[in-house]
């Protein structure tokens, strides 16, 4: 299910958190409300971590995760990446990266299997991702915009894509993704999807702007009116019990 | 109807390009001065390019095309290049809701409120408002929108607003409990209460936000734009281009301006001994200088300290950012606008 909610008046939700399948982040500073909403949600089945980035609160931008792992920029300073370390499962790998595109949530968009990055982006960037995320990865850009974490968002079920994507350049995405793609806008005509919202397998969070046709598109496209966190969790238990035999 | 605005004015524009910021604003700049080749005279922006988003109004032109005279020296060690750049004031319209918000985020401090409502507010009001963007210098941009697609290029917005005509919106209620609340002087509570309640409809909230480095020249015709549209509006007043109604023209015959506004105080309480030496600071910086003009003229004017982050640079560091609400009488508008012209005129 699709909630919609504000950090302290800003309707840009996928700057303030970053939600996967197996752990959130969420901004420390907005109100209780923001924080609650999330753990409403999520308290049972995933941790949500309180956390900032290099001292600041813009984390959703600053990071790039999956359930594999997470990748930090090098601002962030050493008691944060232990408290990331400390506060997330012990499966989820936690990394600080040399690169100097430090906005990694703007130039990298990922699932659990694939990633689309910044065309600039360093070559062994490109293998630290490949091995700490654990998925496949590919340099593209979006609409002509080569900030590809900001301009999509998309889960292991569906993505949103710029409201200016060609239907070639969707399909071609759809190909290398593996999942289906619609291209629509968040926050009432932002283009700028991955900031107005963040999404994993079963929910997702927009900004209280979006319009309830756009929240209607987000839900369908991610699968989200069937889906039940406990059938996704128990799907990772099962491949995670098989590991320690 | 539009017979009275004024026609397109075109003056040469030129602004310095002080590009220390990260504003959109100098930004745009940046890309401007390296994409294009500055051209003596501006191509005739045409109506088709102008295409309605709304299908209900017509296309209306831009207002004015202001371009500013800047004859400054530079006087630094490093080449300052001049950058050519045109601003348009258009009507406000629903697909500049984002623009708008972004200017008016930190308007009531960090209280979250119904900011998207207000919003919404200002850009159906399309007959007193303007909105200003910068005007595309690229020919080749997508066509099919008009002048100034991207909300990231809409550097200020200026709008009245009465405060009776809309007592029944929750932004307006937020609103007027928000001001109370900060009050902190008796005195100039009762009468704020007495304005914002019964003399409600007397009242128009003067909303006037820009990008902290739009050149200067942009506000008197900014203020003078606003004003005339508030007289215009009392003799023809249009709701839904059906007939003009009585009720909606009155709602612009306004006796007071309240405005909610940002004011550097000087936290160092003692200057009365630096008065004479060299170290004297200024107890206020107006960071909107037409900010010092309304509060000379107003009737009554109060601030309040802020909770929200501040951000204040270096050499200003002696400074707080505080919150100011002024009350100022319609009939002093006029001075207002003389004074302000003058203004421009000394810097």
């Amino acid at each position: 299910m699709a909630t919609r909610l504000q950090f302290e008046n800003s309707c840009e939700v996928g700057v303030f958190s970053k939600l996967t399948n197996a752990y959130c982040l969420v901004a420390i500073g907005g109100s209780e409300n923001f924080y609650s909403a999330y753990e409403a949600e999520l308290a049972d089945v995933i941790p949500v971590v309180k956390t900032s980035i290099g001292g600041t609160r813009i984390i959703g931008r600053l990071c790039a995760g999956n359930k594999n792992g997470l990748l930090l920029p090098h601002t962030t300073t050493d008691q944060e990446l232990q408290h990331l370390r400390n506060s997330l499962p012990d499966r989820v790998v936690v990394q600080r990266i040399e690169e100097k595109l430090s906005a990694l949530g703007n130039c990298i968009a990922c699932n659990d299997h694939v990633a689309l990055t910044h065309p600039d982006l360093d070559r062994e960037t490109e293998q630290l991702i490949a091995d700490v995320l654990g998925v496949e990865v590919f340099r593209q850009t979006i609409a002509g915009n080569i900030l590809v974490g900001s301009y999509c968002a998309f889960s292991n079920r569906g993505g949103l894509v710029h409201p200016h994507t060609s239907i070639e350049d969707q399909d071609e995405l759809s190909t290398l993704l593996q999942v289906p793609l619609v291209a629509g806008t968040v926050n009432r005509g932002s283009e700028v999807i991955a900031a107005g919202m963040t999404v994993n397998d079963w929910t997702a969070f927009c900004g209280s702007d979006t319009t309830a046709t756009e929240l209607s598109v987000v839900e369908s496209v991610f699968k989200l009116r069937e889906a039940q966190p406990s059938t996704i969790v128990d799907e990772m238990r099962k491949s995670l019990i098989d590991s320690y035999v | 109807m539009g017979q009275r605005r004024p026609a397109k004015r075109r003056r040469l524009s030129r602004t310095p390009s002080l590009l220390l910021s990260f504003s959109p604003f100098s930004r745009f700049l940046l890309f401007a001065h390296s994409s294009s080749v500055p051209k003596s005279g501006s191509p005739d922006p045409s109506p088709s390019s102008k295409s309605t988003v709304d299908g209900i109004a017509d296309p209306k032109p831009p207002k004015a095309i202001k371009r500013m005279e800047s004859s400054e020296d530079e006087e630094e060690k490093q080449e300052i290049e001049m950058v050519q750049a045109d601003f348009e004031f258009f009507d406000p319209k629903p697909g500049d809701f984002n623009g708008v918000k972004l200017l008016l985020q930190s308007y009531l401090d960090k209280k979250p409120w119904d900011l998207s409502g207000f919003v919404d507010l200002i850009l159906e009001q399309t007959t007193v408002g303007t909105i200003v963007k910068s005007a595309s210098q690229d020919g080749e941009e997508e066509g099919d929108d008009d002048g100034g697609d991207d909300d990231e290029s809409l550097f200020a917005v200026i709008s009245a607003l009465n405060l009776g005509r809309y007592a029944g919106h929750g932004c307006i209620k937020e609103l007027k409990r928000f001001l109370l609340e900060v009050c902190s002087d008796e005195s100039t509570k009762t009468k704020l209460k007495l304005l914002l309640e019964q003399q409600a409809s007397d009242v128009g909230l003067l909303v006037s936000q820009r990008f902290v480095n739009c050149p200067y020249q942009l506000v008197p015709p900014l203020y003078d734009a606003l004003f005339d549209e508030v007289s215009w509006a009392t003799e023809d007043e249009l709701f839904c281009f059906l007939k003009p109604t009585q009720e909606l023209r009155d709602s612009f015959r306004l006796k007071y301006y309240m405005l909610l506004t940002r004011i550097l105080e000087n936290k160092n309480v003692n200057q009365r001994k630096a008065k004479q030496s060299q170290d004297y600071e200024e107890p206020f910086i107006y960071i909107k200088a037409e900010d010092e003009i309304f509060r000379e003229l107003s009737l009554l004017s109060f601030t309040f300290r802020l909770h929200a982050e501040q951000l204040i640079s270096h050499e200003l560091k002696n400074y707080r950012e505080m919150g100011l609400v002024m009350v100022v009488k319609a009939d002093d508008i006029s001075k207002f606008r003389e004074k302000l012209k003058s203004l421009l005129a000394k810097s």
